[in-house]
């Protein structure tokens, strides 16, 4: 790009940037481009210089300051230094617009020593659950006429504890079983037998009848 | 076998051990049904002698399981808690002997060379 002072309608005064025009032109891009003085002033000269520093980074002239290596890694170390690096990094897709709660790593427990020296053995065995059988006049008229085995039991049992814990000790299966609490804090349970075994049998095998 | 001594005890195996305990809770469980049912003097009043053979055979189980486990914790450098020294909570939590009496070198230094000197008043 040469410029050139017109100076075609030019008037008196301070012949300064502002009031003189210049016409630009330009050349193509890789032309090397020495400023060129055509006109007599100055002021042109200094004009010259001032605008080819300007126009250097918008258009793609190459000018004689450095070479362009150089050029460019001091254009990358100013943006980096003004932008920040971290612009570069893509942009995770989020698919969804839910938010889930990132999994992150969930280790398992080793731990140093153990809290207690041994487990305890199962403290609710079936020696435990069942207390004693009943043998009042109800009880008896369930055996005889319900085939059924009336228990006390412990409170803290269930009727699956009491179910497998008559058939540990005596070898009988229970048909089902039905649990109340009585008002002097034990646990009575109605145990009915399946119908192949006599209730009345099991409960002479016990002792209790 | 009229109760068993504790020392008997102590020389079986744990095996034998849980299979006694075993017979003795049968035993238990079938002198309660006796009970329900009417049973004479002599057998209720043995319930309560196999009650305490049953303990007797527990604690023999117990001890002798936390003496062994005492052994095989001597080596290492924690113990699980209900091994450890129980006394009470401020003194599991006090400064060690050990830890209180330790001194700076400069105090040692100082002790050695100014220590408190004793005065006797002649008469």
């Amino acid at each position: 790009m040469s410029i050139n002072s017109d100076n075609s309608n030019r008037r008196g005064g301070n012949p300064l940037f502002l009031s003189t025009r210049y016409v630009i032109q330009q050349h193509a891009p890789d032309q090397d481009v020495e400023a060129t003085i055509t006109a007599q002033s100055f002021q042109t000269v200094r004009l010259t210089f001032f605008i080819s520093a300007c126009v250097t980074t918008t258009t793609q002239q190459t000018i004689k300051i450095a070479a362009p290596s150089d050029k460019n890694k001091a254009l990358a170390a100013k943006k980096a230094a003004l932008k920040g690096v971290n612009g570069q990094k893509a942009r995770k897709i989020r698919t969804s617009t839910t938010f889930n709660r990132p999994k992150t790593l969930k280790l398992a427990r080793s731990p140093k020593y153990a809290r207690k020296s041994v487990p305890h053995v199962p403290r609710l065995d079936q020696y435990k659950v069942l207390k004693t059988p009943l043998n009042t006049e109800s009880a008896m008229k369930k055996i005889e006429e319900n085939n059924t085995l009336v228990f006390i039991v412990d409170v803290k049992s269930n009727k699956r504890q009491i179910k497998d814990a008559l058939k540990k000790m005596y070898d009988v299966t229970a048909l089902k079983v039905n649990t109340l609490i009585r008002p002097d804090g034990n646990k009575k349970a109605y145990i009915k037998l399946t119908a192949d075994v006599d209730a009345l049998d099991v409960a002479n095998k016990i002792g209790f009848i | 076998m009229a109760a068993p001594k504790a020392y008997e005890l102590r020389t079986k195996n744990k095996a034998e051990l849980t299979k006694q305990l075993e017979e003795l809770k049968q035993e238990l469980a079938s002198l309660k049904v006796q009970k329900v049912a009417g049973g004479s003097a002599g057998k209720l009043t043995k319930i309560s002698a196999v009650r305490k053979s049953i303990a007797r055979v527990m604690t023999v189980i117990t001890q002798t399981q936390r003496a062994q486990l005492r052994l095989f914790y001597q080596k290492k450098n924690f113990l699980p808690l209900d091994l450890r020294v129980k006394k009470t909570r401020a003194i599991r939590r006090r400064l060690t002997k050990h830890e209180a009496s330790v001194k700076t070198v400069k105090q040692q230094k100082k002790d050695i060379h100014f220590p408190l000197r004793k005065y006797a008043v002649k008469a």
